[in-house]
């Protein structure tokens, strides 16, 4: 009985974790502390008692690999970031996570790379030292380096036996032509495999890029921001401020339809992916949101062509739209896995037809609000605990470095209006800007 | 926003038409519930049933699985599949099913702005479902798909672990994936769905979980619908067979084009968590092999000295999609549970030197135990990482679900109350007692099958290929390791084409 009520108790100092009428979809109080240096600070104090979690993003992912061949660099840098200083080595570090009971990784992706932990609460000094210590002070000798490598090859073999992993990837070399969004954040195989020669250029990497001014510290939970902030001042000062600034190739205008094929050398379903570059993400402009209204419009659960490919005609088993925010302009795709190869082609230009329609026909009010409902309850679904609130965080603060852009982003949601979509779609669902790729295997399943 | 490209993987890997687990009832009260009450802006249902994929019928393998994703992907009577997905998507919400051994559960979680609507369009896929031919025969599909394309064909690491339990568990209820054989799916009809409904989907089965702000009206409401409507019955119980013995090392090879060798072994034990070794073995899982964890030992041997492959742990329970998720979903508890070590896609040229590595590490686990400041570090992390693991209210509804059918006190409290007694002793004696390292059933997955069986076979040297050769010291035991001696039991050692998985 005793351990009911104790959970009874936890559980009813719970927040709302939405806002109601007229209020911010981002509900939580939070404050914004910067260093001199550069080094920014957002505290989000919680009701959810004895945790804290700590996001640090930092705004560099494989859309800062420039250089021929290092493609894949940022993720490596994320692996090699685990490698210890001259004060912690790697054994001292992970000491100090697992005496705090941590659930601890780290992740990259085109625009960003974000280390987090999720602990209890008086482990934050400690473990606010030791990342202190390893962004201004990493060591990685070459020959771990040289074994880090390896890791990441393996986590690309693993990668590599779904074939979806392998269409994204020639999708992205299909449809861009100089912007690094190019490449995809695990990099190119023979990248990967030549980075065991790539030292030096960690060490560059590492001065350019794992600076304050490229940094956000999330710290969610149970925290005051006064103690957040004395921590950040007394491990994070000394960090000094860097100068690079990288110069990420714009892409031109396409000029043409793009498309490939791969071919899968063993048995799967087959696979269409049909993109069109799409606006980069904003807080201000309704390209992009509108994008975000499109992609549910068109391809989720209870759209047109999902009830009629998945549900009654069941040619396709899988059917999803995706439009990740990124900083420069991205891909609005649709991907979709055929039960039967002679239904490709079929199912191709079902999914075009379906972005052809937006510029031909207005949507109902009716079907744009359920959309607008469903990103709303989304995001408040998904804030049930601490963590979730900084993982929710870190990727619009690694666009916008404030959770303000998250309640002007949903301002924007709320004011597009039926006209604004069928604008949207003309400017973007052009054939010129569009790029299929397919994927199949030539034995039957 | 939009959808990250990480949740698409875990959409391929949950397409699975529904998840759910379940137990033999024992004459329980009425309607027993767990309920956890609070002032939070979200509930959190589980309608849990003690009933699950141990329970198919000889030659009806899947059919557990198939009815419960019946009920949470299909319509009910009054509503079409269709016409769910459209009265739900503005809510955000969902509802899913998951399928274990003796474990179903249907589970869901939504805003109290929209608590009502959703529990009528959720209750009457339960308790009235639509059984309409073409939601079967899509499901029915997706069922076959999922262990042709998902597990086949895009997953080795999964692919590996579920065969590991198949071959653990022949001839015994376990034996089978849980989603069922491609042979026996594509014999189910719905009237074989529609029995097992009738005779699994009872009173005597059912356990109701909801957490989160409802209101006392709210839950009286529910009690009383699943009190009426749901029929009385019987429960479903089951004695299991011991899992047969495993002689020397056996293994199986999957023969695949594939650019990674992945490899997963392990043997039954004697210890669920209702059994008092429990957190002893809780602590060497821990130490050994704690999930996506780089402090776990097997981790840092394999992958942080030697980058043979991207991570490697070490598990006491089934633990399914551990690629795509850190913390074990609940409601998979099970009556046997096995040993387990999973070593991530390693080259194919080191796969014999990783197996070889991971089996050494685990006799000189057996052989020496754990230290006592190895056992005081893990005990201290277990301590406060039950925090982490129960940090939503819809796990600590599922924690507390598996508590009662286990038998033990509220999990966190449990566990760290067992923890506090431990003693190093306790747990080298469990080590002891129930880990051992020459009865070993491994699963491959590799390219070129043959040569792998050649060469484990051969017991000749398997000398691993650096790219940056590590200290002195590893290298020095790279030389032990190269010839550590497996005996395999060579009647126990086949070649599988991958296109057999799963078959039967």
């Amino acid at each position: 009985m005793r351990s009911l009520i104790s959970i009874f108790v936890l559980l009813a100092l719970t927040l709302p974790v939405m806002a109601q009428g007229g209020n911010k979809i981002f509900p939580y109080k939070y404050s914004i502390d910067d260093l001199p240096n550069g080094l920014r600070l957002i505290t989000v104090p919680t009701d959810y008692p004895n945790l804290v979690s700590l996001y640090i993003v930092v705004q560099t992912g494989s859309r800062n690999e420039v250089e021929a061949g290092k493609s894949g660099f940022a993720h490596l840098f994320e692996h090699l970031m685990f490698r210890g200083t001259d004060k912690y080595s790697a054994e001292a570090y992970n000491e100090i996570f697992k005496n705090a009971g941590a659930d601890t990784n780290a992740y990259t992706s085109d625009d960003r790379t974000v280390y987090h932990a999720t602990f209890s609460k008086e482990d934050l000094d400690r473990i606010m030292m030791v990342e202190a210590d390893r962004f201004q002070n990493l060591k990685v000798p070459e020959e771990l380096f040289k074994t880090e490598t390896r890791a990441v090859l393996g986590e690309y073999n693993k990668n590599a036996t779904n074939p979806v992993n392998k269409l994204f990837e020639v999708l992205r070399d299909t449809a861009y032509q100089s912007h690094t969004y190019k490449h995809t954040t695990m990099g190119f195989l023979r990248d990967v495999e030549n980075m065991p020669n790539q030292y030096d250029y960690s060490l560059e990497f590492f001065r350019r890029y794992y600076r304050p001014e490229y940094t956000t510290i999330i710290i969610t939970g149970d925290v005051k921001r006064d103690d957040a902030l004395a921590m950040t001042k007394k491990y994070w000062s000394g960090w000094t401020r860097g100068e690079y600034k990288p110069q990420i190739p714009k892409e031109a205008e396409q000029a043409k339809e793009l498309t490939a094929h791969v071919d899968w050398p063993s048995p799967t379903l087959p696979w269409v992916a049909v993109a069109y570059k799409g606006p980069a993400y904003s807080d201000e402009q309704k390209d992009m949101p509108s994008m975000d209204l499109i992609s549910n419009l068109g391809f989720s659960q209870n759209s047109e062509l999902y009830q009629r490919l998945v549900i009654k005609e069941q040619k396709v088993d899988v059917l999803f739209a995706s439009f990740e925010d990124h900083v420069d302009p991205y891909l609005l795709t649709v991907m979709a896995r055929v039960k039967d190869p002679k239904d490709i082609n079929y199912v191709r230009q079902e999914i075009i037809k379906t972005f052809d329609s937006f510029k031909t026909t207005k949507v109902s009010k009716e079907k744009l609000e359920a959309v607008k409902s469903n990103l709303k309850y989304t995001f408040a679904l998904a804030m049930d605990n601490s963590q979730a609130i900084a993982s929710t965080l870190a990727p619009y603060v690694s666009l916008r470095r404030t959770p303000e852009t998250i309640n002007k982003l949903f301002d924007i949601y709320a004011s597009i209006t039926p006209e604004d979509i069928q604008q949207m779609a003309g400017k973007y669902f052009v054939e010129k800007q569009r790029t299929v790729v397919t994927l199949s295997n030539k034995e039957k399943l | 926003m939009g959808i990250k490209w990480v949740n698409v993987f875990l959409i391929l890997a949950l397409i699975t038409p529904g998840l759910a687990m379940g137990q033999a009832g024992k004459g329980s009260p009425k309607l027993p519930m767990v309920l956890m009450p609070n002032s939070s802006p979200l509930v959190s249902f589980r309608f849990l049933f003690n009933t699950g994929s141990a329970l198919d019928p000889k030659g009806k393998e899947g059919v557990a699985a198939l009815t419960a994703a019946m009920l949470s992907s299909g319509g009910s009577r009054s509503r079409s599949y269709e016409q769910i997905l459209q009265t739900m998507y503005p809510m955000a919400t969902q509802f899913g099913s998951q399928v274990d051994k003796h474990m179903t559960v249907f589970a869901g979680t939504t805003h109290t702005d929209n608590l009502e609507s959703y529990y009528k369009i959720v209750s009457d896929m339960l308790l009235d479902p639509g059984w309409r031919e073409d939601d079967f025969a899509r499901l029915k599909e997706d069922s076959i798909n999922f262990l042709k394309v998902s597990l086949r064909g895009s997953n080795d690491e999964e692919l590996g672990k579920e065969v590991l339990y198949n071959l653990i568990y022949e001839n015994h209820p376990y034996g089978h994936h849980n989603v069922g054989t491609i042979a026996s799916l594509e014999k189910l009809t719905l009237d074989d769905v529609k029995k097992f409904y009738r005779d699994n989907y009872t009173q005597e089965n059912f356990v109701l979980g909801l957490a989160g702000g409802y209101s006392k009206e709210f839950e009286a409401k529910v009690k009383a619908d699943f009190a009426s409507r749901l029929p009385a019955g019987k429960a479903s119980t089951i004695s299991l067979p011991e899992p047969g013995k495993i002689s020397g090392l056996e293994m199986t090879i999957i023969e695949k084009n594939t650019p990674g060798t992945a490899i997963s072994f392990g043997f039954p034990i004697p210890v669920t968590r209702s059994h008092a070794d429990w957190p002893a073995l809780l602590v060497v899982e821990s130490y050994f092999g704690q999930h996506r964890n780089s402090n776990s030992y097997l981790y840092k041997r394999l992958r942080q000295i030697r980058g043979l492959n991207y991570g490697d742990y070490a598990y006491i329970e089934y633990f399914p999609r551990g690629m795509f998720q850190f913390a074990p979903d609940p409601n998979l508890a099970r009556q046997q549970q096995i040993f387990q070590v999973w070593i991530r896609p390693v080259e194919p040229k080191n796969g014999l030197f990783s197996l070889r590595t991971a089996l050494y590490e685990l006799r000189k686990l057996v052989e020496q135990g754990i230290s006592k400041e190895d056992f005081e570090a893990t005990r201290q992390f277990l301590t406060k990482y039950v925090n982490v693991l129960t940090k939503t209210q819809d796990a600590q509804l599922g924690y507390a679900l598996d508590s009662r059918f286990y038998g033990i006190p509220a999990f966190t409290d449990y566990v760290r109350e067992r923890l506090a007694k431990l003693t190093v002793e306790d747990v080298n004696r469990a080590i002891k007692k129930y880990l051992q390292a020459d009865n070993v059933q491994i699963v491959v997955i590799t390219k070129d099958a043959e040569a792998f069986r050649r060469a484990a076979l051969a017991g000749s040297p398997s000398p691993i290929s650096y790219t940056a050769p590590p200290p002195k010291e590893i290298l020095d035991e790279d030389k032990i390791i190269e010839s550590y001696k497996l005996v395999f039991n060579s009647k126990e050692v086949e070649i599988v084409p991958v296109d057999k998985v799963f078959e039967n």
